[in-house]
Formats: structure tokens, C-alpha cells, sequence
């Protein structure tokens, strides 16, 4: 019995699900408590013990119906002292600590009488398992550290994860299919991307709040929360340091050329929202519009119709960068407190409008960090009306996106730099300082224009560079 | 001996409907005095099976209501801070006759700190939920509902309550559970909770159930509602809930609907009595819409 609840163990593990061994031995255990009692009865309890989620389930009943589906002409006895042998190999490549023998010592007798109640009808695959090669089905956490073995060094814990994205959907390259509405997966696997994404800063921001607290005594509080021990100071209470919220200001391009990756940015905005920090979200094409309302009230999918059938911004217009910007500096700006990161997401195509770059240059003074995620390959950027290298010399940083995965690293990115210290601003500066002192180091002048021209030399720097700064003649006070 | 029929006839005389996977869930958690972690929609009777068990069994219920920011204090134990400050307020003329034998100062201070422990002794901790599940003399049932809603670090203190039945009190070591209880969690699904906590516990996911057993459990509760009526109304929810509402109708609601019916005196379903009473079973605006839709479709 050991063995069939072992293979089916590593069968789940083939097919993604992960049991422990602990839940194994459940299972082993549950299967002698509540006998094997039909088909019906020994999924029940198989599931019980094995599957810790109800994503799980549907494989789980896939995996358990191709297991158990092997019919055999004759069904064979099985011994049960033969299945005590194979007993202490219940888990394969995993090592019995004294405890776990001493009380598999002890169950020994239950297990034996719970053996020989089995039934053969769940058994009979036993024989075309034993045929099975030994190696074929190793714990796959065996397989995952030969593969790291050697040169290839283990992916670090956060990659890790992100390996392991529930869907295939989410790891290839933003799709383009025409049809825009969410499939019930996207939506779920976006909602696992977050909440992975939320458990691994969570620490991050649980450190910030307790820096938060660290301050002076706070006489009145302490006293009266210490009014009923007669003022004996038990529970201190400590004045909060400056109140740091964490808010977002994202203004993202639904037109037509981005709108495959604004989809994807709209669905994690909404999965955010109100989960980590306060999220502002405009929409634009050529006209600006505030979507945060929109965004908490509605099911993403509404949403996305309400936007594709126009009624927010008109979708037949080509993208105006220049003038959302200033409609943006003239109706939201001055609504924007306590330094927010923005983040623009678009192609900054401009239908060669006028630029107007200088509202970045104010935008990027309200700003605790102004980043800038582009869907398009640097390859093009040089191309077409493309603005991102003007408007790019204004931002903290600018990305290139080409998938979920890589959506949700750099945001991951940002929302820790934006909990554990909240100053960008601080640790913006000090790259500068350094990139300064590095640009001192190159005074000619004339090396550097040459350089300049080849394509190569730009390709290497980021717009948000200094020497980028330079080429666009934008020079920036120090704040503070 | 307890048995899963056992299990079902047991659930059913405390007025709750279990299909087998719950019975087996119950049967398992009991034999193998595990946890069982419960998750699926709102209002499907998670915290039902709970109160159900507890009457069918005869387990004490000892509930434990989960929120942000819930802390050990609120859950395993606390120190009656105020009662230790008065005993020794009242004591103090005792005290003094007590330390005033000694002849100086640190003998006095030994004196004191050999009583010590009489101040940090069970008569000044206050037993939160669980320690007083663990500590009650009869077998009791611990309910511990909407583990989403807490954090990570209260997840984290159940580890070891929940594998070990024990809790851990720095000034007096170790207290084991006098009876295992029968612990059941209830999750709504907000929150991904760890996998540690995961694998301590048998995982029951409760959907909605099928159209008999639904229809059983209003039978079951409303006695007077006629067959008919009751297949009636079981089926026009089961095809709402497919309609992909903001909050579909769950057995809550179904429940609350037969009620009202009762009530109503209805003995079938017409437009009319739904266009009534349809807020019992939508509860937002373009839900209201949805069903009435449905409605026209469905019913005359």
C-alpha cells in the first residue's frame, strides 16, 4: 500500500501539486484508519490528506483517475509482510530521523491489520508499477537540484518562485490575441502572482511599520492604556515617527499599439488595489481619466469593455502624450501628496504631437520616483515618433516589459525599495552623486560626442541616465 | 466505534446535511485527532458544520473569531496584569509581616523572589480561546473562524498549538492539552494561507452542494416546505449561481429564501413572489438585475 500511495504521491509531483512527506505518511495512515472501501472512498481520503488546495483539486482527479485506471485480468494477493518490507521505503530519497522509525515501530501492528482489510481492486496497479524504472519518477526536488548542479547557480528564493508561476499563460511574452476580456484563469493566476508577491514584501513591510513605531515616549497614550494597572507603564505606547503611506500614481496608455500590455497592467492594478498601498490609476489616450473608482467598484472584465467600447476616453484618436501630460498637470498634479511613485506605462508614440516635456520635469518634482515601463524593444525606440528617449531623461527609471513575469519583478522591486527606507529620492541621489563622479572622470569631450554617435554607446544607458540628462540639456536642482 | 454513516446520522440529528467528503473529513479529523482546515464560498456551512458537530457530538464549542491584528494575547493566554497589581496591593500588610522577620535587605529580596512564582501561577493567567479548549476537562470542539482575516504571525503561533496541542507559557513551561479537541478552521479564501499551517491539517473544500442535498437541507430545517416548492426554488438558485453575480446566492441564502417563502405561505414559485422577495437572494444592485432577468426566463 505503501508504495501505490508513494507512486501516486510522486504522480501529484509530477503534475505540480506538492505533498510533503508528512502528508504521505497522512495518507498512508488515513487509508489504514478509514479502509479502502471502493474507488469513491479512497479518492475522499487520498484528497483529504494530499491536496492543500483547491486549485489542486481538478489535478488531483485527473492524476488519481490515470493512476487507478490500469484494470489487471487476475488481482493478485498481496502479502502483507512483503509490504512491511517495502515499509521504511515509503518515502524514496527521504531519510528517517529515530523519532519517525520508533513510531512507525509503534503503528506497525495497526498497519498490519489495517493491510490485510485492503481490498485488491485498488491495488492491482501494484504489479505495472514494480515494472516501472526505479529512476523514472525521482522526488522532484531531486530533479530540480541536478538541473543546478554545476556552473548554473540555484536561482535565488524570488526567482524561485517566479519559476514557478502557476500558468504556462503568464511566463510566454504578452499575448496578442484580438480578444480582450480576462479568461477566469488570467484572473486567478493574477491574483496568485500578487498574493506571491504580497507574501514575499510583506516582511519588508512589516519592518517598516515597526520603524514606524520606534520614537519617543508617548506620555498621554502610555498612561491611559495604563489606567486600569494604576498607571504602572506595562503596555507602552511610542509616538509614531513620521507617518509614511506608501501611495501609487499610475497612468497607463490604453491605446491601441500598448493595449495588450496595458490589459495586463490594468488586471494588476486591480488586484493591488487597496491590498498594498493607495493606487491613483488614470487611463489615457488622448484624453486623461481618472479610473480609481472604476477600478475598486467593478469586475475587471466590465471594466475593460467600458474602456474598449470608448465611453472614458475616446479609443478612436491616436495617443497624445504632450497633451495628457499637461491635462494632467492642470487637473491631478496639484492633487498629488506625499511624493507618490508614478509609473507610466506606454510606448510614447506621439503622433508627433508637441512633446511638452517640461510637465515631466514638474511631475518628476511631486515625485518620490518616477518610473517608466515601455512595452516596446529598445530596438525601436530610435524609430517613428517614439518620445521614451525625451521623456525618458526625466524619469528615476525606464524599463523594458515584455511579460507578466517581468511586470511583477520590477514592481516588486519598487514597492520594497518603497517600504524598507521610502527614499528613493535619497538613494536616487546617491547613484547620482556616484554617476558624477564617474562622469568627471571622462573630461574629453570630444571622445565622448564621437561615442555618442555610435549607436552602441547609447544602447548601453539607461534614459534615466545623467549623460542622457545632458543630451537633452535638463539639469536638475537637488531637492533637499 | 465511529463510522461514516455514524458520522452522517450523527450531523443529520444536529440538523446539518453532510455529503460523504464531509463526513469522511470529520471521521478522519477524529481518529486522527487532526485539524481540519475548511475553505470554500461564504455560506455554504463552514462555521455550520462546526456548531453542528459541536450539539451532535456533545463537545463544548469554543470559538475563536479571527481578525487583523489578533495577537497570542487574544488567543492562547494574557496575564491579569490588573488582579496581580491588586493581590498585591491587599497583600501588603501580609507581605510586610512577612519580609519584616528578615534581618536585612537581600534577605528579604531572597524571601520575596522564593514567592514569586505564586504571582505568575495559573490563578493570574487569563486562558484565551484555545488554552481554555485545551484546558477543558470534556473533549471540546475549537472553532477557529476566518483564519484568512489574521496575519502571518498569528498563522505561524497555531503551529504549534495545531500539531502539538500545546502551548508554551515562558513563565510556566508547557501546558499540554488535558483532552485533544477537535479543531476546525475555517477559511473564506481571501488569503493564501501557508503551507505550513496547510499541511497540519486535513484540507476540506465545501462548494455549493448538489441539487438532493440542497434540497435536503431545506427540508431538513423547514419541514413544512413542500417537495415541490423546495426543487423548485433549489434549481432557479442553482442556475443564478451560474450567472457569475458579484455575490452569488449560497445555501445562506437559500435557507433564508425558504424562510421567507413560509412566511409568505407560498406553495410554488411565480414571478410576482420573486420580484417580492428577490433582495433575500441578491444583494447588490446589478445582482437584482441578473435574477430578475433569470426570472423572466425561467418562471411564469
Amino acid at each position: 500500500m505503501e508504495t501505490v500511495v508513494t507512486r501516486f504521491v510522486h504522480a501529484l509531483r509530477e503534475e505540480g501539486i506538492r505533498v510533503s512527506p508528512g502528508e504521505c505518511l497522512d495518507a498512508v495512515n488515513a487509508l489504514v484508519l478509514g479502509g479502502i472501501e471502493g474507488r469513491e472512498g479512497v479518492r475522499a481520503l487520498l484528497q483529504l490528506t494530499l491536496v492543500k488546495n483547491a486549485n489542486d483539486i481538478p489535478g488531483f482527479n485527473d492524476t488519481f483517475d490515470s493512476f487507478f485506471c490500469r484494470q489487471q485480468e487476475n488481482p493478485f494477493f498481496i502479502n502483507p509482510e512483503e509490504l512491511m518490507g517495502a515499509f521504511f521505503h515509503i518515502v524514496e530519497g527521504e531519510e528517517f530521523t529515530d523519532e519517525m522509525l520508533e513510531k512507525r515501530q509503534e503503528d506497525r501492528t495497526s498497519m498490519l491489520s489495517g493491510a490485510q482489510n485492503l481490498t485488491a481492486e485498488d491495488l492491482q496497479n501494484l504489479e505495472w508499477l514494480r515494472d516501472m524504472e526505479e529512476d523514472s519518477d525521482g522526488p522532484e526536488i531531486q530533479v530540480r537540484m541536478k538541473g543546478h548542479r554545476g556552473k548554473n547557480k540555484a536561482p535565488k528564493p524570488s526567482e524561485f518562485n517566479l519559476l514557478n508561476l502557476p500558468s504556462a499563460a503568464f511566463s510566454k511574452s504578452w499575448g496578442t490575441e484580438s480578444n480582450p476580456a480576462f479568461t477566469p484563469e488570467e484572473i486567478a493566476d493574477m491574483h496568485e502572482v500578487v498574493s506571491r508577491m504580497l507574501i514575499r514584501i510583506r516582511k519588508d513591510v512589516r519592518r517598516m511599520k515597526e520603524e514606524q513605531n520606534r520614537g519617543k515616549l508617548h506620555v498621554i497614550k502610555t498612561l491611559q492604556k495604563n489606567y486600569r494597572n494604576g498607571m504602572v507603564p506595562f503596555l507602552v505606547s511610542l509616538r509614531r515617527k513620521k507617518k509614511v503611506r506608501p501611495r501609487l500614481v499610475v497612468l497607463c496608455d490604453v491605446s491601441f499599439s500598448v493595449s495588450y500590455a496595458s490589459r495586463f497592467m490594468l488586471l494588476l492594478l486591480h488586484t493591488l488595489h487597496n491590498r498594498l498601498m493607495d493606487v491613483r490609476s488614470f487611463i489615457f489616450n488622448q484624453e486623461l481619466a481618472e479610473i480609481t473608482d472604476l477600478l475598486t467598484n467593478m469586475p475587471v472584465n466590465c471594466l475593460l469593455e467600458i474602456i474598449d467600447s470608448g465611453v472614458i476616453v475616446d479609443m478612436d484618436e491616436n495617443s497624445d502624450y504632450g497633451k495628457v501630460l499637461v491635462n494632467f498637470k492642470k487637473r491631478h498634479l496639484e492633487s498629488m501628496r506625499g511624493n507618490p511613485t508614478v509609473i507610466i506605462l506606454g510606448d510614447a508614440r506621439n503622433n508627433y504631437n508637441e512633446a511638452n516635456d517640461w510637465v515631466m520635469d514638474e511631475i518628476r518634482e511631486k515625485a518620490g520616483y518616477l518610473l517608466w515601463l515601455t512595452p516596446e524593444d529598445r530596438e525601436t525606440w530610435k524609430r517613428g515618433d517614439c518620445l521614451i528617449e525625451q521623456y525618458g531623461a526625466y524619469c528615476d527609471k525606464v524599463e523594458y516589459v515584455k511579460s507578466v513575469d517581468e511586470l511583477s519583478v520590477i514592481l516588486e522591486d519598487l514597492f520594497r525599495s518603497i517600504y524598507t527606507d521610502h527614499a528613493p529620492r535619497k538613494r536616487r541621489d546617491r547613484f547620482d552623486k556616484d554617476n558624477e563622479e564617474n562622469t568627471v572622470d571622462y573630461k574629453d569631450y570630444y571622445n565622448q560626442a564621437k561615442a555618442a554617435e555610435s549607436h552602441n554607446y547609447w544602447m548601453q544607458l539607461n534614459p534615466s541616465s545623467s549623460a542622457w540628462r545632458e543630451r537633452f540639456g535638463i539639469s536638475y536642482r537637488k531637492k533637499r | 466505534m465511529i463510522t461514516e454513516q455514524g458520522i452522517k446520522d450523527f450531523l443529520r440529528s444536529g440538523g446539518y446535511i453532510a455529503d460523504s467528503a464531509i463526513a469522511t473529513a470529520v471521521f478522519l479529523a477524529l481518529r486522527m485527532e487532526k485539524p481540519i482546515l475548511i475553505e470554500g464560498p461564504p455560506g455554504v456551512g463552514k462555521t455550520g458544520l462546526a456548531k453542528a458537530l459541536s450539539s451532535s457530538l456533545d463537545f463544548p464549542l469554543v470559538r475563536l473569531q479571527c481578525y487583523e491584528g489578533i495577537d497570542e494575547g487574544k488567543a492562547l493566554y494574557d496575564w491579569e496584569y490588573g488582579k496581580q497589581l491588586l493581590y498585591t496591593q491587599l497583600l501588603r500588610t501580609q507581605l510586610d509581616n512577612y519580609l519584616s522577620v528578615s534581618a536585612d535587605l537581600r534577605e528579604a529580596v531572597e524571601r520575596l523572589a522564593a514567592e514569586e512564582s505564586m504571582f505568575f501561577s495559573m490563578n493570574f493567567l487569563v486562558q484565551r480561546p484555545i488554552l481554555r479548549s485545551f484546558l477543558s476537562e470534556k473533549r471540546s470542539l475549537l472553532l477557529i473562524d476566518e483564519i484568512d482575516r489574521s496575519g502571518d504571525e498569528f498563522e505561524a503561533l497555531l503551529l504549534e498549538c495545531l500539531s502539538d496541542f500545546q502551548v508554551s507559557v515562558p513563565e510556566l513551561g508547557v501546558i499540554a492539552a488535558k483532552r485533544k479537541p477537535l479543531v476546525i478552521l475555517t477559511s473564506n479564501g481571501t488569503r493564501m494561507i501557508s503551507d505550513a499551517l496547510r499541511r497540519r491539517c486535513l484540507y476540506l473544500y465545501i462548494g455549493y452542494p448538489d441539487l438532493d442535498r440542497e434540497v435536503a437541507i431545506v427540508q431538513a430545517r423547514f419541514p413544512q416546505i413542500c417537495n415541490e416548492l423546495a426543487q423548485q426554488m433549489v434549481s432557479f438558485l442553482r442556475k443564478a449561481r451560474e450567472l457569475n453575480m458579484r455575490k452569488p446566492p449560497s445555501v445562506s441564502e437559500t435557507l433564508d429564501w425558504a424562510n421567507v417563502l413560509t412566511i409568505l405561505n407560498a406553495s410554488r414559485l411565480t414571478r410576482d413572489i420573486l420580484d417580492n422577495t428577490v433582495g433575500v437572494i441578491a444583494k447588490h444592485q446589478a445582482d437584482l438585475q441578473m435574477v430578475k432577468e433569470l426570472a423572466v426566463q425561467e418562471l411564469r
